[in-house]
């Protein structure tokens, strides 16, 4: 292998180089591009209040202090938002795998009573949706408007998750496993208990980072369904509010702080531009967090989803 | 015919009446205990039965003067939810007959016992309304006597029947029967719960489609009053303004889109220059970093932006610092070139992420094909012309006529959240305007109808897609 890379090296002609140096100029300019934002918002957060305000902070952190962090907590509604986006993450992403996991295996127990009919009852309404008032007036006549549940029941039954597991199922373990185990007397139950759940793992987890990320990002149902219950905004919708505050910081932090505080101090010390960031930064985090495990299952995900269900 | 042979075809009618029950449970329209003009149009006999509190919501005054006794709603409440259990009894009942001559014993006994108990309660409902109708102020209570009520009363009435009846047929289990249930039911039972969940948050909503045929506003009824048949379909083209903004919102989505499929070739090309890159660690650094902002919600991307491009943002400090520019700039409010700034955001966020799948198609290309292009003398472009581009057509394809099919739904995430006074008349996408006319304004019919023609369109593209594959490819997208 080294060798021949020797040996292309040699081989190398003027065109190579030039094209080498343009592609990896290219490259690395929009990856650049890609990740220079996040740089920029996560310095303007640790460094001196002062210099940020002045725009002195390009490049550089300076004065590094991590109290807009801390000053977080006396933000109006935040910490209710993130309690509320982390509950919908954890619970919404469990039942969803659950159910996923539950639904592609019995999709591929060819036995079931009208199996293919009731499938694709299930995949169908991936392509279409009656659009988004109706949806509005469904949740709405359900009762599910401005309640926690609106959040997760509605999201337990993903077609697609079930066609990932189920392919997964289909091409990854073998039906002997199944049958031999249905010999012994196990019941479905035992069986997707014991066998499925464990050996399906991987899908599992891609549909789990997926879930999960989804649930953390979620803005349209707060923003649609939660109209009368600020205390059920998500993090993002949060954010969004405050990104559309225009007032300085004082509009966003609760006028009856008992910090000890006073509130030109707090003027003082931070300013609304920081505030953002500093809101901003905190829901990007834990995406960043989880993002190095992601990595490792999301091309397995994507390449098991163009094989289609 | 035999007693088990009828008894099979007995259970057909009761099957499907304790589904429809079911159904009946959660429309506010069939709310046999909507008996005052009072209670909250728009709860069904579920909510009735679960939440006292949404059911009273509108009594505070009737209570403390006296026109209602409170009694009466606590009765109108508890018999609300005993109904609610019933048929969800018989429910569990109709599911029990699928199984042996023991679980269609224990599924008649469920079915006897419930829709008994659903009959009675509607006892407690008429007597609920006789108080309430025996009020001192008919004229603020506004009593109303349901007209399903004798509907539903017979529903039941007839289910307890068909389980009488049932019980003679089936007959008792022998002692030694043990609970059991052909496979194929068993594991559709295990199914259904999901299929329920399904038919409720997928196909329910189709049932709003009605709004588009009526005068409504929130909080209204339907009824024939304001039936209007297609008058809001013809505002589409008749009302001036409204076909303006129409004509506006089109052009928008279609501009949008149209960029979007005319850039499809943007993450094949980003993947087949990647993997021209033969240092590993470089190749998945870029990987990496250029797949991240897939993962961040659009309002952070908008936080992005905002940090990015706003009067106080990076490039105006940047600028201002250098002393090229004297005041900053905010881009964000600046309504020009707004559909190529969407396309551009787009790229930004999802570039990287489109790229792996052509990656991974890159890495299944077979190899002596390369071999054989260098026999031939092909150079480096020659091959990806030739080989590569060729390799991942299949792919291209997909995803095009899924683009294509996806053409009205731009989603509204994005041009939400970087809509402003200055550019709302280039960024106004279908999406938005839906949400914006429905959800802001509160015209409801309008925009349901503009929802309804665009799921109509978008299902009719795809199955045009999906047809031109077959014929093309002779194989099938979906």
């Amino acid at each position: 292998m080294s060798k021949n890379k020797h040996n292309k090296k040699i081989k190398l002609k003027f065109g190579d180089v030039v094209f080498n140096i343009i592609n990896y100029s290219v490259f690395a300019a929009f990856t650049l591009v890609c990740i220079f934002p996040f740089y920029y918002l996560f310095i303007n957060t640790i460094s001196d209040n002062e210099l940020v305000r002045k725009g002195l902070i390009n490049f550089v952190p300076k004065g590094i202090h991590f109290e807009n962090y801390i000053r977080l907590l006396q933000v109006n509604d935040l910490f209710g938002s993130f309690a509320v986006t982390l509950a919908r993450t954890v619970l919404g992403t469990f039942l969803m795998v659950l159910a996923s996991a539950f639904v592609g295996y019995l999709v591929t127990q060819q036995e079931m009573w009208g199996r293919s009919f009731w499938y694709r009852f299930l995949v169908i309404t991936m392509y279409f949706n009656a659009g988004i008032i109706p949806w509005y007036l469904n949740m709405a006549m359900l009762g599910l408007t401005n309640t926690f549940w609106a959040y997760i029941i509605p999201g337990i039954v993903a077609p697609y998750n079930i066609i990932l597991v189920k392919t997964y199922i289909e091409s990854a373990i073998p039906s002997e496993l199944e049958e031999s185990a249905a010999l012994d007397g196990a019941s479905h139950m035992k069986i997707f208990m014991s066998i499925i759940l464990p050996l399906s793992k991987p899908i599992l987890a891609t549909i789990t980072i997926f879930g999960a990320v989804g649930h953390w990002n979620s803005f349209q149902d707060s923003l649609i369904l939660m109209q009368s219950a600020p205390k059920l905004y998500t993090l993002q919708h949060r954010l969004y509010i405050y990104l559309n505050t225009t007032s300085n910081l004082a509009a966003l932090m609760s006028a009856g702080s008992t910090s000890g505080i006073s509130k030109s101090v707090m003027d003082s010390a931070l300013n609304g531009k920081v505030i953002k960031y500093t809101i901003a930064m905190v829901t990007i985090i834990p995406i960043l967090l989880v993002y190095p495990f992601m990595q490792r299952y999301f091309e397995k995900g994507i390449m098991i989803g163009a094989v289609k269900g | 015919m035999s007693k088990e042979k009828l008894a099979k075809y007995v259970y057909y009618p009761f099957r499907a009446i304790s589904v429809l029950l079911l159904v009946v449970l959660f429309f506010p329209a069939l709310n046999v205990a909507r008996i005052s003009g009072l209670i909250n149009r728009s709860i069904s006999l579920l909510t009735t039965g679960f939440s006292y509190g949404n059911l009273i919501s509108n009594f505070g005054r009737a209570f403390k003067k006296g026109w209602v006794m409170e009694s009466t709603l606590r009765l109108l409440n508890v018999s609300s939810l005993i109904i609610c259990l019933g048929i969800i009894a018989c429910a569990v009942g109709a599911c029990l007959s699928l199984g042996n001559r023991k679980c269609k014993f224990l599924g008649n006994l469920t079915n006897v016992v419930g829709s008994l108990v659903s009959t009675f309660a509607m006892a407690g409902v008429w007597s609920a309304y006789q108080q309430m109708a025996a009020t001192t102020k008919p004229s603020k209570i506004e009593p109303m006597f349901p007209g399903f009520f004798f509907v539903m009363l017979g529903m039941l009435v007839l289910m307890v029947l068909i389980s009488v009846f049932e019980i003679y047929l089936v007959g008792k289990p022998a002692k030694d029967e043990k609970f059991e249930m052909e496979t194929k039911f068993r594991l559709f039972l295990m199914f259904l719960p999901f299929i329920l969940l399904t038919f409720v948050f997928s196909y329910l909503p189709l049932w709003g489609w009605r709004y588009a045929f009526f005068d409504y506003k929130a909080g209204d009824t339907l009824s024939m009053e304001n039936f209007v048949g297609f008058k809001w379909f013809q505002q589409l083209i008749r009302n001036r303004s409204t076909t303006k903004d129409i004509l506006n919102v089109m052009k928008n989505t279609l501009a949008m889109s149209g960029l979007g499929i005319a850039t499809s070739w943007v993450p094949m090309a980003f993947a087949i220059f990647l993997s021209e890159i033969k240092n590993d660690r470089f190749r998945r650094v870029v990987q990496t970093f250029t797949t991240i902002p897939n993962f961040i919600s659009w309002v952070l991307v908008f936080a992005i932006a905002f940090c990015i491009f706003s009067t106080d943002g990076f490039i105006s400090s940047f600028m201002m610092n250098l002393g090229i520019w004297t005041e900053g700039k905010n881009f964000l409010m600046d309504g020009s070139h707004t559909w190529i700034k969407m396309l551009l955001w787009g790229l930004w966020k999802g570039l990287g992420w489109s790229a792996i799948i052509y990656i991974a198609g890159i890495a299944g290309i077979d190899q002596q094909l390369y071999e054989a292009a260098i026999v031939d003398g092909a150079g480096r472009f020659q091959k990806m012309w030739h080989v590569t581009v060729p390799g991942l057509m299949p792919t291209f394809y997909v995803l095009l006529l899924m683009a294509v099919a996806g053409i009205l739904s731009n989603g509204m995430d994005q041009y939400l959240v970087f809509e402003n006074s200055s550019n709302t008349a280039q960024i106004m996408v279908l999406d938005l305007y839906v949400y914006k006319m429905g959800i802001v304004k509160g015209a409801i019919p309008l925009s349901t109808v503009v929802g309804m023609l665009k799921s109509v369109i978008s299902v009719t593209l795809l199955y045009g897609a999906n047809t031109i594959s077959k014929v093309i490819r002779g194989e099938t997208i979906v």
